[in-house]
């Protein structure tokens, strides 16, 4: 049986990245609690278009929380009330009937509001594009097992390659670090053995990067890994430093 | 090496390492002070002994070098942590991750800096004509100033019950079997120098007092 609440939305409304935000109420009547969260957002949006009002902006992709599209802090929590989820899979039965509920964008820096609920995610990329990636040649793919890798080595390289990218870690952080973003990049690469070859000039170029967006430092609270969505750990974190601390001291 | 000193991971990694090395000083200088209890001779024979060592001028600037590395930067690293996010949320909310010590860095570190100034001026250049115990014990006798020690101390074991693991995991010195130990290590050892540096104001105002 599925119930029907009333809600006050109480969301930041910006017209571009250079104009002043501020906040507006709506109401979101006879919502559904099947709904998910962005699918209460498209219900209002869809009122708001009938009355001739410009729609609330807001991420979204897949809506089955792999592709890292989805943000929002809602009710001060980075992807919502629910663990391990992003905010296309937190569900409407999650609020009270008659609650306001707050939406934010995420705040940072690096991570200008370009409209509402939706923030220039690239500095990512240009993170990425720094070191995040194995040279290979082109051509057919190599035999499978020409390079052996162990089974736990292999697993926790994939639970590093896990992240989605999509910032929550940024957006949860007291000070706005990127460290749990880059620290699981990192993870995946340094636990592969097609890793190593750039192992060092990676770690040291994706710092490097990071810094330059302008993210804050790491002050190891753990709120990132209390609202990655792919329970992204902080023992990544650790590597990343471990790493950087090697390059560091190999380097000519 | 600049390079490295001026990256958002050095600058933590200075702070970690002097942090720690800060932390074997309080180790120190708690030992030393429980001489206090042993009574009166015992603390002044050990205060002479220690001011009569020609390495400790060398120890002091060493250590005042360690606590400058500490607090400057980490002061550089807060005011960038402050200016990466220039707009701050209207609710924010903990999903579990932070604790008490993690949030209260900065505070409880500012009220160990004051409490640094006032400890150094009463006590390195205090009048210790009668001996520094006479000293430390006519000071402990002020209830204000008792209360402003306790206080600082608990701020320190705040401080380091965040401190002491957080350092180990930005020296990379992370691994499942034994990362849990060095936490519950942190919570002993914060909890050990707290009540040990609080104890002594105490002792010496409710026992020599005549309270």
């Amino acid at each position: 049986m599925s119930a029907t609440i009333h809600l006050t939305l109480k969301v930041w409304r910006q017209k571009n990245a250079s104009s002043e935000g501020r906040w507006v109420l709506y109401e979101a009547k006879n919502i559904s609690t099947d709904m998910s969260f962005l699918e209460m957002l498209d219900a209002v949006n869809e009122r708001l278009v009938l009355k001739g009002e410009d729609p609330i902006a807001f991420d979204h992709d897949c809506r089955e929380g792999i592709c890292g599209m989805c943000s929002l802090v809602i009710n001060g929590q980075a992807h919502g009330p629910q663990k391990a989820a992003t905010t296309c899979q937190i569900y409407m039965r999650d609020f009270k009937d008659g609650a306001t509920v707050t939406v934010e964008p995420f705040r940072a820096r690096a991570f200008p509001v370009l409209k509402d609920l939706v923030v220039d995610r690239s500095a990512f990329d240009r993170v990425m594009a720094a070191g995040g990636y194995i040279s290979v040649n082109t051509g057919s793919a190599v035999e499978a097992n020409t390079i052996l890798i162990p089974k736990d080595k292999a697993e926790a390289a994939m639970d590093a390659a896990a992240c989605i990218g999509c910032g929550a870690c940024v957006a949860a952080c007291p000070n706005a670090s990127a460290m749990l973003f880059v620290s699981a990049k990192i993870s995946h690469f340094a636990l592969l053995p097609q890793g190593l070859p750039e192992r060092e000039r990676r770690v040291l170029a994706m710092r490097k990067a990071m810094d330059a967006e302008g993210f804050g430092n790491c002050s190891n609270e753990a709120e990132c890994e209390a609202v990655c969505p792919k329970e992204i750990k902080l023992n990544h974190i650790a590597r990343l430093n471990r790493e950087f601390l090697r390059a560091s001291i190999l380097k000519k | 090496m600049i390079e490295f000193a001026r990256s958002s991971i050095g600058k933590k990694v200075l702070v970690a390492l002097a942090g720690l090395f800060l932390c074997l000083f309080l180790v120190t200088h708690l030992a030393g002070n429980l001489f206090l209890l042993v009574g009166e001779n015992a603390f002044n024979h050990y205060a002479e002994a220690l001011e009569k060592n020609p390495l400790l001028i060398v120890a002091e600037f060493g250590l005042a070098a360690l606590f400058l590395i500490h607090i400057l930067v980490s002061l550089q690293v807060k005011y960038e942590d402050r200016r990466a996010r220039p707009i701050g949320y209207l609710q924010q909310k903990s999903k579990g991750g932070s604790s008490w010590g993690s949030r209260t860095m900065i505070f409880s570190g500012l009220l160990l800096l004051v409490f640094l100034v006032v400890h150094i001026k009463t006590f390195k250049f205090g009048d210790a004509g009668e001996g520094l115990f006479r000293l430390v014990v006519t000071a402990f006798q002020n209830k204000f100033y008792v209360a402003f020690y306790v206080l600082a101390m608990s701020a320190l074991g705040l401080h380091l019950s965040h401190g002491f693991q957080s350092a180990f995991q930005t020296l990379g010195v992370e691994h499942p079997g034994y990362t849990p130990w060095i936490k519950k290590a942190g919570c002993f050892f914060s909890a050990l120098i707290a009540g040990g540096f609080a104890l002594l104001p105490l002792w010496a105002y409710f026992n020599l007092g005549g309270h």
